[in-house]
């Protein structure tokens, strides 16, 4: 196809716009955005032209529990050791953090010092037995998050993942609290319901589980680290 | 609708999804996912596949929003893109015998009207938008709307209203020439 040729592009762009062309037609159509902006220009021009139709229906509330799967299927991405290496999210707070910590009092908990820092609190250190600590967890001052970082070396399957869980304090099924990554590190947001077990619990857990994490929404393979809770400051 | 300050927080947010910043997708998850979602459920016609369809979407935008840069100041097109192109795939890997009903065939050629909107830039796009469909005539706006707002091919268009394939592709062709000199006049 001549692409010098304004009205042939326009057309392209009306068709990948309105959704007619195939799947493959519609890829190579974008890479040409990437490459052409006369192509961009035409298909933005479209995409103008018919947002309001979609933009007009009334919105619909997904599931609830629609979130949380979203979630575990990035935690599993960012966990697959076949995905290239992702950049550790960075923290807001570092600027925060970086001002606390010239002041910093360095707080020992078990082995592993903290940064007592204003927005983040030391939750636990994993380690499985006899061997070095595998993530950090840190929850924020509201509660309302928790931070994971990897600090050795996790070495699992790709066909396997290692899932978090809280052990409610008055006993009871665990809960999961998602997928642990490979390498670097995430925060994540708690729903309230895991937020209330936490604060009334004194030990998180890992258990090594299917990709993807338990299909059952209990742990079903071997538990290999249970750790205590530091207590919130 | 989609206001520039909402646009201006809707790339914000993108581009710290793009430096991994899981909190952020939650977030835009919270603006985005409703609107995203009746879309879907206009194209795909069951609430099921069309939070299938959601899930898939936000983990395509979490991948690709490294590359939103060039789209600065338009995520909500551009989440709509992956959104509609997630659910025409979807669409399209069903057996052709999921046909329209008489009453949603209608509704296409109606022109169907929802409520008013709060934006006043975006209700002014919306009338124009309507006025112009409305100009076409009844059949190409019909072909315009069920691939549109349905995700259909046109194979399945002219199968749904019993039209020749020829026939459907001109609608479609003229009917898209019309739509953007009446939008530009």
């Amino acid at each position: 196809m001549n692409y010098d040729r304004p009205e042939l592009l326009d057309r392209l762009a009306a068709a990948y716009v309105v959704g007619l062309l195939r799947h493959r037609a519609r890829v190579r159509f974008e890479r040409l955005c990437g490459e052409l902006p006369p192509a961009l220009a035409a298909r933005q021009r479209w995409e103008d032209r018919l947002l309001p139709l979609s933009l007009a229906l009334s919105p619909v509330m997904p599931d609830a529990q629609r979130w949380s799967q979203i979630e575990r299927a990035i935690a599993a991405m960012s966990a697959g050791a076949a995905a290239p290496s992702p950049r550790p999210a960075k923290s807001r707070w570092w600027p925060l953090a970086l001002a606390a910590s010239l002041v910093a009092v360095a707080v020992l908990i078990g082995k592993l010092t903290f940064w007592s820092g204003p927005a983040w609190q030391p939750l636990a250190v994993l380690a499985p037995a006899n061997a070095a600590p595998l993530w950090r967890l840190e929850r924020s001052a509201d509660g309302e998050q928790i931070k994971i970082r990897t600090l050795g070396r996790v070495t699992l399957g790709a066909a396997q993942s290692y899932e978090l869980w809280v052990l409610p304090g008055g006993g009871g099924n665990p809960v999961s609290l998602g997928l642990l990554p490979r390498q670097g590190g995430l925060e994540r947001r708690l729903t309230p319901a895991q937020r209330a077990l936490l604060l009334g619990a004194r030990q998180v857990a890992v258990s090594v589980e299917p990709a993807g994490g338990s299909p059952t929404g209990l742990p079903t393979g071997p538990v290999v680290i249970v750790a205590p809770i530091a207590r919130a400051t | 609708m989609v206001t520039a300050a909402d646009s201006n927080e809707l790339d914000d947010l993108l581009r710290r999804c793009a430096r991994q910043d899981a909190v952020a997708l939650q977030a835009l998850y919270a603006r985005a996912a409703p609107r995203l979602l009746a879309i879907l459920v206009r194209m795909l016609g069951t609430r099921a596949a069309a939070e299938d369809a959601l899930q898939d979407a936000f983990i395509r935008i979490w991948q690709q929003a490294g590359q939103f840069d060039r789209f600065k100041g338009r995520a909500m097109a551009w989440m709509v893109a992956i959104a509609r192109n997630r659910a025409i795939d979807l669409q399209r890997a069903r057996r052709p015998t999921v046909l329209l009903d008489a009453a949603e065939l209608a509704e296409a050629e109606q022109l169907r009207v929802e409520g008013p909107g709060e934006n006043l830039e975006f209700d002014a796009a919306h009338q124009t938008l309507r006025r112009c469909l409305e100009l076409l005539g009844a059949a190409p706006r019909q072909c315009l709307l069920l691939a549109y707002q349905r995700g259909l091919t046109q194979e399945r268009i002219a199968l749904a209203i019993g039209q020749p394939l020829g026939t459907v592709k001109s609608w479609v062709r003229r009917g898209l020439q019309s739509l953007r000199a009446c939008m530009e006049s």
